[in-house]
């Protein structure tokens, strides 16, 4: 009988904590669960998943003569069928011997290593998954502005703020045609500078390209839809398999153009009183101020609300305010819920029950014949001192009514951003 | 049967009292905090309104126009507005600019005429912890105004780094709670007994 191998005995302390696997994943902290939590989730097989739409209404309606005059004809609803299909996104994670050797005890290291980067993993695969939630359904991360040697100068709004160190990117024109390559990110500033810097600039990169994550190929890739993707006033393009062009108004998101001023409480009526003539004066119950931190410290900086320095700060006057109220920052009674991952520029406002996934794998293990963890090999084709492990999920996010929420956005940043 | 359609309340003057006192006036002479009831408390909206049936949600027509329509979504809940100076909206030039709407061939200000006076804008929705009905009182409405105006002493550095804060707050949250999870998942010393059994 074969000696027994690390990797079998990670194997049992992974299964140990498999179960809470979906704990760590499901958690009503950002917004991509947050979809979970609110929304609908529909479990799908690999084929499309179908939202029926009623795009247009039907009937005639109109005065006619009664003496005799002619009632004319009648038409009924339209419908449409919007379609989502899963993307699979993974993550791998891989520990060494040595973090093993590191303590004494054996099945204790192990158990801790193991712990240690199920938790870790966890919650950069969240983060991960939360960063694509802001973009357009592209993969796009970020845009270069410059580059002086491996290092890239962001273009806000996004900056430098959804990618990680360690993170393997790809660079692909501006036009998301030519692929120029693989690299590794080894230092990011998303809070002043918005600079990338990587291990190798990848052939042919300018100023202007974009980046985006690992596992995309060919031109016009697609990922997650995010908020971009389905908040969204353009009125050409696809949305969901539909033609944007074929429904121009009921695709299209209600926008408001800030023109690179600062958020004002006028901005804030604007998108919410469209979503009201669009929906009903009553609808905006249901709304949610989607927006990055930097907004919400624009929204403190009106100075009409109890701000985070107050609720946090551990003065008496604030620790009373929340005892006596829910709380909660509202932004002209919208509540407020703030990203660091989510556009500097922006601010949108969302109705979740109105979004949900389509899944088709649940995060888990990644699982062949009931292993979860496997070797790595050397370049000798011997074993190499480590093993690797992998989360993987199949899901896309759907939004059935985009003109349902509104978004303000060449929002300014606050000074000092 | 009787149904409510909107119920109304005006201010207790006892609340605006503590609010002017707190808060201070403007340069109208009108106090800078006020309490409203959310039903009391209406604003222009002008555009095109798509009027839907409400069983069905299919649109049954379309009407452009300008409407005096309820400003907060809790309509049935108190609010303390603070407020804003004219300034604040820009010039009435520039007010036109960015608010009016062209619908139909008519121009509609969506959110009515400029702000000459200024303009009331929301601060705090009275609500308990779970969202329930919470009554207005001289003593919370003072607490609130003097919240936000101690708020507004700040630099506006603190104000970024308190957000930061508190986003590394959850971050540590997360981590805590995680390991809390796996904890659970691992029994104490390994299923090993710790107790010297014979």
């Amino acid at each position: 009988m074969p000696a027994q191998a690390n990797a079998n005995v990670i194997a049992l302390q992974l299964e140990k904590v498999r179960d809470k696997v979906p704990l760590l994943y499901e958690r009503d902290d950002i917004l991509l669960t947050m979809i979970q939590q609110r929304g609908d989730v529909e479990k799908i097989s690999s084929r499309n998943m179908r939202l029926p739409l009623q795009v247009n209404p039907g009937g005639k309606a109109g005065s006619y003569n009664a003496d005799g005059g002619d009632l004319g004809r009648g038409s009924g609803t339209a419908y449409d069928v919007a379609q989502v299909s899963p993307i699979f996104f993974r993550f791998a994670i891989e520990i060494t011997k040595l973090v093993e050797y590191a303590t004494n005890g054996r099945e204790r290291a192990i158990e801790n290593a193991a712990k240690r980067e199920v938790a870790n993993g966890m919650k950069q695969f969240r983060a991960f998954l939360d960063k694509l939630m802001q973009t357009a359904g592209n993969g796009v991360l970020g845009t270069i502005n410059s580059i002086a040697s491996t290092t890239f100068t962001m273009a806000v709004p996004s900056g430098a703020a959804l990618v990680y160190v360690g993170q393997t990117v790809q660079v692909y024109d501006t036009t998301l045609t030519t692929n120029r390559g693989t690299c590794t990110v080894t230092a990011c500033d998303p809070i002043n500078a918005q600079t990338i810097t990587v291990d190798v600039v990848p052939g042919g990169t300018v100023a202007t390209d974009v980046i985006v994550h690992d596992g995309l190929s060919g031109a016009q890739p697609v990922s997650l839809f995010g908020i971009k993707y389905h908040q969204n006033a353009a009125t050409t393009g696809t949305w969901l398999n539909l033609n944007r062009a074929t429904y121009p108004v009921q695709l299209q998101t209600p926008r408001v153009n800030a023109g690179n001023a600062a958020l004002t409480p006028s901005n804030v009526r604007l998108a919410i009183n469209k979503v009201r003539k669009s929906l009903g004066i009553n609808h905006v119950a249901k709304l949610i101020a989607y927006m990055a931190v930097e907004q919400e410290h624009a929204w403190e900086n009106l100075g009409i609300t109890v701000s985070q320095i107050i609720k946090e700060g551990g003065n008496s006057d604030g620790n009373d305010l929340d005892l006596l109220f829910s709380g909660r920052k509202t932004m002209s009674g919208i509540p407020i819920k703030s990203s660091v991952n989510a556009d500097q520029t922006r601010v949108d406002f969302l109705d979740l029950s109105h979004w949900g996934r389509a899944v088709l794998k649940d995060i888990d293990f990644y699982e062949v014949n009931g292993n979860t963890v496997f070797p790595i090999y050397g370049a000798s084709g011997g074993l190499a001192a480590s093993y690797i492990f992998y989360f993987d999920t199949a899901f896309q996010v759907w939004d059935d009514s985009p003109r349902t929420g509104a978004f303000i956005d060449t929002l300014a940043r606050p000074s000092g951003y | 049967m009787i149904q409510v359609l909107r119920e109304t309340h005006d201010t207790p003057e006892s609340v605006a009292h503590s609010l002017e006192l707190a808060g201070g006036i403007n340069r109208f002479r009108e106090p800078n905090y006020r309490a409203v009831w959310g039903w009391n408390r209406l604003a222009w909206i002008g555009g095109k309104f798509e009027e839907r049936d409400p069983a069905t949600g299919a649109l049954l027509r379309e009407v452009v126009e300008l409407r005096q329509e309820p400003k907060y979504p809790a309509v049935n809940r108190w609010h303390i507005e603070k407020w804003l100076p004219p300034e604040t909206y820009g010039s009435p030039r520039a007010w036109w600019a960015q608010t009016v709407e062209i619908e139909g061939g008519r121009s509609v200000p969506a959110l009515g005429p400029y702000p000459a006076r200024g303009e009331y804008e929301h601060c705090v929705t009275l609500e308990g912890p779970r969202g329930e009905f919470l009554q207005i009182t001289p003593t919370v409405a003072e607490h609130i105004a003097r919240a936000i105006e101690w708020s507004r002493r700040h630099p506006r550095s603190a104000g970024k780094r308190a957000l930061y804060d508190r986003e590394q707050l959850q971050e540590r949250n997360y981590d805590a709670y995680a390991y809390d999870i796996l904890d659970d998942a691992v029994p104490a010393f390994h299923r090993q007994p710790f107790v010297t059994v014979r």
